[in-house]
């Protein structure tokens, strides 16, 4: 690129001083060949421009709750004590004794995170990731009332807010959340199976079905085709009543 | 939960569109774009606490571009290589006669589709600098940040390829029989 095409691509970036810039657009009306590499330039700009697509509607819950997921599941990561340690040297005594410090904190907070995490915080370790993420977001529904475990009686599901997709332990989930009279359930749906957890128990002529208990959450699961995981605040006993009145796939 | 992950979320979901941008042309084949925006900002939390400052978004899209790419490597493929002939070698220099129809040529017949195809066919850097400046709205500034070269380059390879692009597309236009 020489001298000329420079200027012409700072011409085209706008930015020029204002008397170069008049000095261009007095050239461009005498250099044929200079306007047609303008024109050129701004046909390939606007043509770029078709592709832009605003972000879809669900992407920021979405991203937000991976973090969300990342930041519990890190935590719990560095709440368990090192494989070994080591001692440091004069230099770093001082700085040693702040992270201490800091450390012990830390470890605190992840404590409490991996309580927040999984409402059965001595058995997160032992539930596969993709089963804890919909645990998690399972977290944010209230409690149904005494007189509302019946889960709305004959009302038809309604559905809560939107979808949100997660990928978890390689698995790609797609989270709904339904209200059913005064009980609301999340409903997770993949192309791969659920893992099962290890204090789960399978079903009785369900197949592949199993059910657990995370804390106040009951997991109800399913594995087909499409595997559905329901997750609700609700008895185990209620739990297949409930699933078969979501409409899972 | 931890104060941390807050504050990343604060300094980087603005820049959501911006990623998506990039993402939804960073993705190859088998990737999806959705996918691809999660685990930029999965690796960009991460990595949040050594971030030493700078544009943010430019930041973001140089993550999601290393993770398309070493995703793309894992696949075997290469989202940023051209997967066609160059075009190039076929479409008339615009100096010459009967070149002065391009722009009108490309305008008039913006589609989507076409765009994104002929896109695929620009040289890697050119392609790059495109989708960050005038796709994804990127400063040039921005833009060499994220690729680790000069701003003066960003501004050539932009200008390059904006004319390879219109004249990729003057072609197909006219070979598809449009205005």
């Amino acid at each position: 690129m020489d001298s000329h095409d420079r200027l012409l691509a700072a011409f085209l970036a706008e930015e020029l001083d204002p008397a170069e810039e008049r000095r261009w657009d007095e050239h461009l009306l005498e250099c044929e060949r200079c306007w047609r590499v303008v024109q050129e330039d701004r046909a390939g700009r606007q043509a770029a421009q078709v592709l832009r697509q605003p972000a879809p509607p669900g992407l920021a819950d979405r991203v937000a709750f991976a973090v969300e997921v990342a930041a519990a599941s890190g935590a719990r990561r560095r709440s368990r004590p090192p494989a070994r340690s080591r001692r440091p040297g004069r230099h770093g005594r001082w700085l040693y004794g702040r992270l201490a410090g800091a450390g012990v904190l830390a470890a605190g907070v992840a404590v409490t995170l991996m309580m927040v995490l999984l409402p059965g915080g001595n058995q997160a370790d032992a539930v596969p990731a993709a089963v804890a993420v919909v645990a998690r977001y399972a977290q944010a529904i209230p409690s149904p009332g005494p007189d509302q475990h019946q889960a709305g009686g004959r009302a038809a599901p309604v559905e809560v807010g939107r979808p949100v997709t997660v990928t978890a332990g390689g698995q790609r989930i797609v989270l709904r959340t339904w209200r059913l009279g005064g009980t609301e359930a999340v409903v997770a749906v993949s192309g791969d199976p659920f893992p099962m957890p290890a204090h789960a128990q399978g079903m009785a002529g369900g197949g592949m079905a199993w059910s657990a208990r995370l804390g106040r959450l009951g997991l109800y699961c399913r594995n087909g085709p499409m595997s559905e995981l329901v997750a609700a605040p609700v008895p185990a006993a209620q739990l297949a009543v409930l699933a078969a009145r979501l409409p899972l796939s | 939960m931890g104060a941390d992950h807050r504050v990343f979320l604060e300094a980087t979901l603005p820049h959501l569109d911006a990623v998506w941008q990039v993402a939804r042309q960073a993705a190859g084949e088998g990737q999806d774009a959705e996918d691809l925006v999660q685990e930029t900002y999965l690796r960009a939390y991460a990595g949040f606490g050594s971030f030493r400052g700078g544009s943010t978004r430019a930041w973001l899209a140089a993550i999601c571009l290393n993770v398309a790419r070493s995703q793309a490597r894992r696949r075997r493929r290469r989202p940023w290589e051209a997967s066609g002939p160059a075009l190039l070698d076929v479409v008339p220099w615009s100096g010459g006669e009967g070149a002065a129809d391009v722009a009108d040529v490309v305008i008039a017949g913006l589609d989507a589709e076409e765009v994104s195809r002929c896109l695929a066919l620009l040289p890697e850097p050119q392609r790059k600098c495109i989708v960050l400046v005038d796709v994804a709205g990127y400063t040039a500034r921005e833009a060499a940040e994220v690729l680790g070269c000069p701003r003066g380059t960003v501004l050539a390879r932009v200008h390059r390829g904006r004319r390879r692009l219109a004249r990729l597309l003057a072609e197909a236009g006219v070979s598809h029989g449009q205005p």
